[in-house]
């Protein structure tokens, strides 16, 4: 860990200290009557003031409701009701999910005006828990990647104002690492909760497919989309999983297997457990040694705490990104088809040229993309079988310049640079339907986040959240704060 | 061989979509960029693939 760069100092000022505060200790403070919600919904609302103009993790501010809210839970602690686990924690979600009463925009202008009905199941269970929604986060228009003009501001990296935050979950990303938010809510297709965890530092939890409801999520591709936690620590993530996940009668495809008490169950132990590091996505040409690096790390540290480490080989997986276009980018294009033809003005042009191409993939390309599916899937469950988890960097390289990812295509060999290598390091547990968390892994020498991804068992959330406790038990880097130059 | 913007203008229409000037010719290296890296794939067995519906948890659905 020494050999790279130790990352920004840490700040001292005592509204920032309790900013940062995990969504655990929060929640202990209100309970205890250490804190105000009202304060503590006041401090993010300032924060969001000073810092979003330029950081533009939000859509939605909802801060009237969201104090209206908080003074009801204070009143709620000072008459000793029942509390939930979040009560009186601050939390906001990305503009994918539905909150009664206000747009789901997907961070298009053809959504703009787009008011719910009803809560999705997910925002219904965090608000059931006691926490109190701030806001809905920005996000790459249709929860896509690669907007070129983003139609509610160009989200930033808070690492680095010039870089990209990640997505889709862009904003989810910069409001959990600025702190802007206490928790935060995505969604995860091909990456989108994991690639802004990544970047921004942060940790993001993709669940097994089925494991939360996606009732009043806007849809991308049905066999992969996945609701999952941002956060600052593995703790969090634990907690926000207990809370959503479970059988959901408005979502069909919810599984109905008992949720166990992820949180309860970090205890640090990896001993015994059985890991396999992918040699294809750790040690390949493609990934940046400072990416790599944090992963053998982590594996030397599991190996030292008696577990069996061992290098393994998943020849298939650089072949997941084109595959997982191939799927998502023609189911994307479904959905959207009317739109295409009727408002094509009203895309961004990343994201109408990337509707486009996934419109006139052939069906016999789909199909073959499907049975590689098949095959990928198969390669990731048999690893699976006889490893408990396997290891590789979340991302081949930090965060890249905004400029970079908004530039126009100019030739076919860019798109296999640009598009599906980066994306063979989260969409292999997309494909298969498993779990993946990332979580941070220290700083580059130019000091943007590095991140290490955890992925586990169908089901097994329990283990990858373990090993990622385990993991930032021996390290700092989740302690480490923005300095936000340029944003304040 | 790669497809053509005459190509995929074409294919284009037979969906209802217009696709003109730059929207036209990045779609057209997108798409040559897209079935170029779906190539290799045919290599694959795909042959032993059975095409059966599959989720993480087929008794835990409804």
């Amino acid at each position: 860990m020494d050999a790279r760069s130790r990352g920004p100092p840490v700040s001292a000022s005592i509204a920032d200290d309790l900013a940062f505060q995990s969504a655990a200790q929060l929640a202990a403070l209100v309970r205890d009557k250490h804190l105000s919600p009202v304060e503590l919904v006041r401090l993010y609302l300032d924060r969001i003031d000073y810092l979003d103009g330029r950081l533009r993790a939000y859509i939605t501010v909802c801060g009237d409701r969201a104090l209206e809210a908080a003074r009801r839970a204070e009143t709620a602690v000072m008459r000793g009701e029942p509390l939930g686990p979040l009560h009186g924690v601050p939390f906001a979600v990305k503009d994918q999910f539905d909150v009664r009463g206000l747009p789901t925009t997907m961070g298009s202008r053809i959504l703009e005006h787009a008011e719910a009905m009803d809560d999705a199941t997910v925002v219904a269970r965090l608000t059931a828990a006691g926490g109190i929604l701030l806001g809905k986060l920005n996000l790459t228009e249709f929860a896509l990647g690669g907007t070129v003009q983003f139609p509610f501001g160009q989200p930033r990296n808070p690492w680095n104002l010039d870089h990209d935050p990640g997505g889709s979950s862009a904003g989810s990303g910069i409001a959990v690492a600025a702190a802007l938010c206490a928790v935060a809510l995505g969604e995860d297709t091909g990456g989108s909760v994991r690639s802004p965890a990544a970047f921004c530092g942060t940790v993001g939890l993709r669940p097994t497919w089925g494991r939360i409801s996606r009732a009043g999520c806007f849809p991308l591709s049905w066999s992969m989309d996945a609701a999952g936690p941002l956060s600052r620590t593995v703790e969090d993530s634990a907690l926000l999983l207990g809370l959503m996940a479970g059988r959901d009668p408005r979502d069909r495809l919810t599984s109905q297997r008992a949720v166990p008490d992820y949180r309860a169950g970090l205890d640090g132990e990896v001993r015994g457990l059985t890991v396999g590091v992918i040699r294809e996505l750790t040690s390949g040409e493609d990934t940046d040694p400072e990416m790599r690096q944090p992963v053998l790390e982590a594996a030397q540290l599991l190996d030292k705490r008696g577990a069996h480490v061992e290098e393994i080989s998943l020849p298939l997986l650089p072949h997941a990104g084109a595959v997982f276009m191939a799927l998502a980018d023609s189911d994307g294009a479904g959905l959207h088809l009317g739109w295409l033809r009727r408002r094509p003005g009203d895309y961004d042009q990343g994201t109408r040229r990337r509707l486009l191409t996934g419109a006139l993939l052939p069906a016999a390309a789909r199909h073959q993309a499907e049975l590689a599916r098949a095959l990928i899937r198969a390669q990731v469950l048999a690893a699976l079988e006889r490893h408990q988890v396997l290891l590789c960097p979340t991302s081949p390289r930090p965060a890249p310049p905004i400029a970079q990812t908004a530039a126009p295509i100019t030739s076919k060999a860019e798109v296999a640079a640009r598009f599906f290598t980066r994306r063979s390091y989260t969409t292999p547990a997309s494909l298969a339907g498993v779990p993946a968390l990332a979580v941070p892994g220290g700083f580059s020498a130019s000091g943007l986040p590095l991140s290490v991804q955890v992925i586990g068992r169908p089901f097994d959330e329990a283990t990858i959240l373990q090993v990622g406790h385990a993991w930032e038990r021996a390290t700092d880097w989740h302690r480490r704060r923005p300095e936000l130059r340029g944003a304040r | 061989m790669d497809l053509s913007p005459e190509h995929v203008r074409a294919f284009a229409r037979t969906l209802g979509l217009d696709l003109t000037g730059d929207d036209l010719a990045e779609v057209t290296h997108r798409l040559n960029g897209l079935l170029d890296a779906l190539g290799p794939l045919g290599e694959l067995p795909l042959d032993s693939v059975e095409p059966v519906p599959w989720t993480p948890d087929p008794e835990g659905l409804r």
